[in-house]
């Protein structure tokens, strides 16, 4: 298993000055850089065997099997068209399981995310006028730029993981 | 295996030790500071309760030695006489004799006689000084020197039984796959341990579930007082018959279906039963019956209500049906009685004309529908007009372990619990016809459409089903046979994979707004297999058919 130590980086955090500090995870989408708080993030693994499920819309790739668990897996690529043409996902995939109040889903990532401790004042919230672009902007809590002048989206999976979110079909009402 | 008596008689005396510890407790509390108010409301409720235990066991001067002792802490409590003095040594002498009593029950001995401390009571009861005799204090120094014992039973949570049973589910998954593992490997060390490890995790889930089992009489026996009320609002005459008290079923399957039980006993006395005059009228005897009783078939358990009442009336739920714009009434026309009793617990549907406390108000019958099908039970119906209703509720045995059928489309498997399952056929073209766009075979005498169960899985959007035809059928046709509400309905599948028992784990959210599946289950190989839901395959069928 390829799990990851999430609390590598936080002892780090804990001698900073006092400015507040902000772990995220973050994973590539397309090709650009997303990020959630590591408190939202329960573990970080290979993708273990999906079994696609019927009656569900194209981004739920299906259910999988985590430590007894049976959980959702989204392809967010999917969810927010950002699969970049002929690169689908790779035969090797992690995937990010992420706890919103009282259950559990996993996001299916091309890459190994990898940790990463920021202060909370670089997060700018998303600019208002966005709004309409695109169905994440629903979903950012806002977007961090690094000092080596790279962005990271970050999502609020709290906002992303209501079922009727999940389950929201394209074009019709959720299931039957 | 322990016989019913042996399992009643550990309980009786875990409870009774327990009282008896309590009662210790609270006297010393009580001699400390003799107006202790909760200490004294205690020590009466323990009497009673132990009263009341022992009396149902026959063991009667254990039953005699409480009651005399709750009248006299009734009196204390009343302020009526006061704990001190000579009554402090009788009502300790008392209670030390009811250990005694106890501890002989438990090792089979006679009970030792307490005529003397009883008259002692009587005494104090009767505000006179008991009178002791010279032996006594030789007998409470013997008392002192008594055994400390603990309770061989100990209280469980049931959600620590059920995190058990999650646990022990996952094990026998684990062990499904070690044993394929295994015998993939070929490796015979491996193996054996496999075939071990295989026995002892059987043992282990049927003693988790053994665990679990109450009997049926703890819910049955709540029915008598219900019974009274209904029937006396209704001012009808009721005699309750119950059996099957014994019948073993898990605890959490009994508490889904109580809130079921109790409308359809409610619903027997208040529509099912008639009035003493329609009664007389009828020529049938003026109190009617209704009998709740359990039994066991093959692994499922039977839970029947049955009245003697005035049955039901099928031409009226046909008129209703139609009037509700549930059917129409060509279709109505057509409908057998099975049928026509199925609308009865479609939701909102009542029979009642005028609205009681009691019923009529619309609810009940589709809550009994809805407790079934989450349990993957069933319901049956048989009724005779003027001579009575039964209704029968099949239940599993247990939750977490269900026998399903493993089949499979479009190269995934899925798993129909046996619950649902009436035969698999391998039907040849010509033995399928095609009426209205339906498939139609004709299975026992019956018509029963079929479906390939690829359509329903993929179908989406509100349009109806395509309608099949001719060529759909090409070459032999494996079908499985459902049967939910005596509707049977025949599914199309690619193949058979096998039978097998399986441990279904609820779908998480969000997924679980989705009806056609009741869940998920995991296979020896450590696929995940979703497993159907019947009921919901079959309202979606009739809902879609073209």
């Amino acid at each position: 298993m390829a799990d990851i130590e999430l609390a590598a980086s936080s002892s780090k955090a804990e001698r900073a000055k006092p400015v507040e500090m902000v772990q995220l995870i973050v994973f590539r989408l397309g090709d650009e850089d997303y990020g959630i708080r590591i408190e939202q993030v329960k573990e970080v693994t290979v993708t273990p065997e999906v079994a696609r499920m019927p009656k569900t819309p194209p981004f739920i790739k299906g259910i999988a099997n985590l430590r007894g668990d049976i959980i959702a897996i989204l392809d967010l690529e999917e969810r927010f068209r950002l699969r970049p043409a002929g690169r689908e996902l790779p035969e090797r995939s992690y995937t990010v399981a992420v706890e919103a109040a009282d259950y559990t889903l996993g996001l299916v990532v091309r890459e190994v995310p990898r940790p990463l401790t920021l202060p909370l004042s670089q997060i700018e919230p998303a600019p208002e006028f966005v709004q309409d672009t695109g169905a994440r902007d629903k979903y950012l809590e806002g977007i961090a730029k690094l000092p080596d002048g790279n962005i990271i989206i970050v999502l609020d999976m709290r906002k992303l993981l209501t079922p009727s979110e999940v389950m929201r079909l394209p074009g019709k009402t959720a299931s039957k | 295996m322990k016989t019913r008596d042996q399992e009643y008689r550990e309980m009786f005396m875990a409870e009774a030790l327990e009282y008896y510890d309590s009662m210790s407790r609270h006297l010393s509390e009580l001699e400390r500071n003799p107006s202790a108010g909760p200490a004294l409301n205690e020590l009466f409720r323990l009497m009673h309760n132990l009263k009341a235990n022992a009396r149902a066991m026959g063991f009667t001067d254990l039953g005699e030695m409480a009651h005399h002792l709750e009248t006299l802490f009734g009196l204390i409590r009343d302020q009526q006489r006061t704990f001190s003095g000579a009554l402090t040594r009788v009502v300790f002498a008392g209670v030390d004799a009811m250990g005694a009593m106890i501890r002989a029950i438990g090792a089979n001995q006679p009970l030792p006689d307490a005529q003397a401390l009883i008259e002692n009571l009587d005494r104090l009861v009767r505000g006179e000084e008991p009178v002791f005799e010279e032996d006594e204090v030789a007998e409470t120094d013997e008392e002192a020197g008594k055994k400390m014992e603990l309770s061989d039973l100990v209280y469980i949570q049931v959600k620590k039984l059920d995190n058990l049973l999650n646990l022990v589910g996952e094990l026998v998954i684990d062990r499904d796959r070690i044993m394929t593992l295994a015998q993939e490997l070929d490796n015979p060390a491996l193996l054996a341990t496999a075939q071990h490890l295989f026995r002892i995790s059987d043992d282990l889930q049927y003693s988790v579930m053994d665990a679990r089992l109450v009997g049926v009489g703890v819910l049955l026996n709540k029915f008598p007082r219900v019974v009274r009320d209904v029937a006396s609002a209704e001012d009808k005459e009721v005699e309750l018959i119950l059996s099957g008290q014994d019948v073993q079923i898990d605890r959490n399957i009994l508490q889904i279906i109580t809130d079921a039980l109790l409308h359809l006993v409610r619903n027997a006395v208040s529509h099912g039963l008639e009035t003493k005059a329609q009664r007389q009228q009828a020529g049938k005897p003026l109190v009617g019956h209704l009998t709740l009783s359990a039994m066991t078939e093959r692994d499922d358990v039977l839970i029947q209500v049955r009245d003697d009442g005035r049955g039901i009336d099928t031409e009226a739920v046909r008129r209703k049906a139609v009037e509700r714009g549930l059917t129409t009434a060509n279709i109505a026309a057509t409908l057998d009685e099975q049928a026509v009793w199925a609308f009865l617990f479609e939701p909102g549907f009542s029979m009642a004309s005028k609205i009681t406390d009691i019923s009529g108000r619309g609810v009940g019958l589709d809550v009994v529908k809805l407790a079934l099908d989450s349990l993957g039970g069933q319901l049956r119906v048989e009724s005779e007009l003027g001579a009575g209703t039964t209704f029968t509720l099949v239940l599993p045995t247990s939750i977490a372990v269900k026998g399903a059928l493993l089949i499979e489309v479009e190269e995934r498997p899925y798993a129909v619990p046996l619950m649902h399952t009436d035969t698999v056929l391998a039907l040849q073209p010509e033995q399928i016809s095609v009426v209205g766009g339906v498939l139609l075979t004709h299975f026992q005498g019956q018509p029963v459409p079929l479906v390939p169960l690829q359509l329903l899985l993929n179908d989406e959007g509100d349009e109806p089903l395509p309608l099949a035809t001719r060529n759909d059928v090409q070459g032999a046709q494996q079908v499985l046979v459902v049967n939910y509400n005596n509707r049977r309905l025949g599914l199309v599948v690619d193949r058979f994979i096998r039978q097998q028992n399986i441990v279904i784990k609820p779908l998480s959210k969000p997924l679980d707004t989705i009806d056609l599946f009741g869940g998920v289950t995991l296979l020896g190989s450590g696929q995940v297999c979703l497993v159907l839901d019947v009921p919901a395959l079959t309202r979606l069928f009739i809902t879609k058919r073209p």
